[in-house]
């Protein structure tokens, strides 16, 4: 039978594996141990962000900031395969995310599907350099998992959009240069029909913005208020009123990005792992010995080969032509389950280590955002049962 | 990169499923084994041979097919998702695998001749951590666990032949050999306790370093696809009555904790597929350190698994809690599973263990 000549295969062609390699070398001969401690958003000062600003930059003169781009905006035009090696490796050797990194998942593909020319070219090489920072004008204080709720009015006046209204929980909202923001600019529409999407250069007058306070003390994300804000006309992205589907362009990109799910986790539990060894005094009381904490090591370690497994599939499926519906139903599964996983990951590492341990103790209450953050989970769980299960709406 | 089914292996799969749903319905044909200690008919059994499921993992110099674990595993599924009581995995993956692991495909070309045409069933042991019964002037004499013993002709045991392990197969109705049912939870599937009172055994082979443990993967990652057609099948029912069950004037599938019971499901389900395609392709291409971690984590993942049947179970309510259901069918096998060699809390022990070794790979010390 030639039942070994096309089967299951988990390994990589040979070409991914010398990019693999190439993008291995180039991380060990630059990234240093400061940059890898800036990794963390928490506490991040303004030092901290203009050395990763140069990091950035530094990273896409080597070609190596957005390698799933098109050569002609800065990327190498990176194959799916490609780009989940450069994610398990650039996720592996703990490098810094893109200060960016929003931007270019989720604004770039947009600007790329829907932007002139000049727009792309302008303004894409810049936001992977880390030249201007972005952020994403999304939730607002009564729209947050109903986000097609979202209130911030663009009215148009002669050659302007004037914006009023608020956004909440923006990431980088204090330090960004530009927003792309969703604003309604027909009320009488149903509600994912009178959405558009502007270009803000948040220099403008009438922008104010409050950082907000987390719950551990950083202010990673802000609020913005618009007073009466004139943004040009020609800011608009995409057609007038097809703000939602702009927003839901950036879904079919991150297939592969789902690679860091695991990846993330994979480096996380590689830490635990080293730091209760640390910690373990060697006697027959070591934290190693206590079998509870042996098996609760290993609900995650399971969890988090088959969360691999379950983005390979995702990526096999799109690379072979499998079903989309399961494709999309795994990157929406995937995430459910990275944030399950890092959540329980917490509260051993909480558990055992206690308050001592900084930066477990403060993983112990940032984690509570993976269930939150970009979709709560029980959101996630709506869409799987309508979309994937075919399970009717209320 | 490529994990998806070929279009051979999409076919076996559709086959196996009809031939199950036409000669061995849950129904007719499952329920009315449920005490009967062969767990199968001729009839069926002779189906499943002209499929040729049985000689799937049956070298093709034997007139098998030569086929991979993923072929096993596909096949596997669909016997798991009906429940099927006969001795499968025993025959078509212990046999073949523990015959073709320690190299005894020459001396033992008839069986396995004979499991790939159907005329032979067979089942091997002890495969726990019991110790094992002695070959002494030819004849063994000691007691197991067997699994489908009553089904099988062959009986495939390790026994200490004076030198060490060694591989022998006696004849199920010989002189000397007693069975006795264990019954278990699970009534879809047979274990035994075998006596053997100095019994005529002939040797096969004395098993290479680490085959005995390769076998055990073998048929623990076998046994996880079974387990995983079983909670797929269990959870694709409770779908299918939350969209038709109505409460409050509307499907109880259109209420959120309804919604949210299914979804729980079938992301353990998806998680459970991840482990074992992952499993059984690293049962016939990982090194051995991967491919026992793989088997590893699918048993440690049971527990986890099995709870797609208490959660089907609570979806279908009150009618999930009565025999004529067939719910708690699929939660006796997804239990079963999970108790099987040891329960799912001594593996994940195992595996958090596994983490606190230093690694092979990448240590220049």
């Amino acid at each position: 039978m030639q039942g070994k000549q096309e089967n299951v295969d988990f390994s990589y062609p040979a070409e991914v594996e010398q990019f693999r390699v190439e993008l291995r070398d180039w991380l060990s001969a630059n990234l240093n141990d400061e940059l890898i401690a800036a990794r963390r958003p928490s506490g991040r000062d303004d030092a901290t962000f203009a050395m990763l600003r140069t990091w950035n930059r530094n990273m896409a003169d080597a070609g190596w900031a957005a390698v799933s781009w098109p050569r002609e905006y800065g990327g190498r035009g990176a194959t799916v395969l490609e780009q989940l090696v450069y994610t398990e490796e650039t996720t592996r050797a703990r490098t810094p995310l893109p200060l960016n990194v929003i931007g270019m998942n989720n604004i770039a593909p947009a600007i790329m599907q829907y932007g002139t020319e000049s727009q792309k070219l302008t303004l894409l090489p810049r936001m992977m350099r880390a030249d201007d920072i972005w952020c994403q004008g999304m939730s607002e204080p009564e729209a947050g998992s109903d986000l097609a709720a979202l209130r911030t009015r663009a009215v148009r006046d002669d050659d302007d959009f004037v914006v009023n209204g608020q956004k909440i929980w923006t990431s980088l909202g204090h330090r960004a240069d530009w927003c792309q923001l969703y604003v309604r600019t027909d009320p009488e529409a149903p509600k994912h029909t009178g959405i558009s999407c502007l270009i803000v250069d948040m220099t403008l007058p009438g922008i104010e913005v409050r950082p907000l306070v987390t719950l551990n003390g950083d202010t990673d994300f802000a609020e913005i208020f618009f007073h009466d804000v004139r943004v040009p006309a020609d800011a608009l992205l995409g057609p007038l009123n097809g703000g939602w589907g702009v927003a839901t362009t950036t879904l079919s990109h991150e297939r592969a990005g789902a690679a860091r799910l695991y990846a993330e986790m994979q480096v996380r539990l590689e830490e635990l792992v080293d730091d209760f060894a640390a910690a373990d005094d060697g006697s027959a009381h070591g934290v190693l010995q206590d079998p509870v904490t042996l098996r609760r090591l290993g609900e995650i370690a399971v969890r988090i080969k088959y969360l691999e497994v379950l983005c390979q599939r995702s990526i096999s499926a799109t690379l072979h032509g499998g079903s989309d519906l399961a494709a999309m139903g795994s990157v929406s599964l995937a995430k459910t389950v990275w944030g399950e996983i890092g959540q329980d990951m917490a509260a051993l590492a909480f558990d055992v280590l206690g308050s001592r341990a900084r930066r477990w103790a403060d993983y112990r209450l940032t984690s509570r955002s993976l269930t939150i953050a970009g979709g709560t989970t029980q959101i996630n769980k709506n869409i799987t049962a309508q979309r994937v299960l075919g399970l009717p709406r209320t | 990169m490529n994990l998806e089914l070929t279009e051979e292996q999409v076919a076996l799969r559709d086959t196996a499923r009809r031939f199950l749903a036409e000669k061995a319905p849950i129904s007719g044909h499952v329920r009315a084994l449920l005490d009967d200690e062969t767990g199968t008919t001729d009839a069926v059994w002779r189906g499943l041979a002209d499929l040729g499921t049985t000689g799937l993992l049956v070298p093709v110099e034997c007139g098998g097919a030569g086929m991979t674990m993923v072929e096993a595993g596909i096949v596997a599924e669909e016997l798991g998702a009906a429940l099927h009581p006969g001795p499968w995995l025993s025959t078509a993956v212990a046999a073949p695998r523990t015959l073709t692991r320690i190299g005894a495909d020459a001396a033992a070309a008839s069986i396995l001749t004979g499991i790939a045409d159907g005329t032979t069933t067979a089942t091997v042991g002890p495969l726990d951590d019991a110790s094992i019964p002695a070959v002494d002037g030819g004849v063994l004499r000691g007691e197991i666990a067997l699994p489908d013993a009553a089904a099988a002709d062959v009986l495939l045991v390790f026994a200490d032949g004076g030198g060490g392990t060694e591989l022998f197969a006696v004849k199920s109705d010989s002189p000397g050999v007693s069975v006795t049912p264990e019954r278990g939870i699970d009534q879809t599937r047979k274990h035994f306790r075998v006596a053997f009172d100095d019994v005529a055994a002939q040797p096969l082979a004395a098993p290479p370093a680490g085959a005995i443990a390769a076998v055990v993967d073998d048929v623990l990652i076998a046994t996880a696809a079974d387990a995983l057609g079983a909670a797929r099948a269990v959870m694709e029912l409770a779908i299918e009555y939350a969209k038709v069950r109505a409460q409050f004037g509307q499907a109880i599938g259109s209420f959120q904790a309804i919604q949210h019971l299914c979804v729980d499901m079938y992301e353990t389900v998806e998680l459970a597929r991840s482990g074992v395609i992952h499993a059984l392709w690293a049962a016939d291409n990982a090194d051995a350190e991967e491919r026992h971690l793989s088997a590893l984590r699918a048993k440690a993942f049971a527990g986890r698994l099995a709870t797609v049947g208490d959660t089907a179970i609570q979806v279908f309510g009150g009618i999930g809690f009565t025999w004529e259901h067939d719910a708690h069918l699929y939660l006796k096998r997804l239990l079963s599973w999970s108790a099987l060699l040891g329960g799912p809390d001594r593996y994940l022990t195992e595996l958090g263990r596994t983490l606190t070794k230093p690694k092979k790979k990448g240590c220049s010390a």
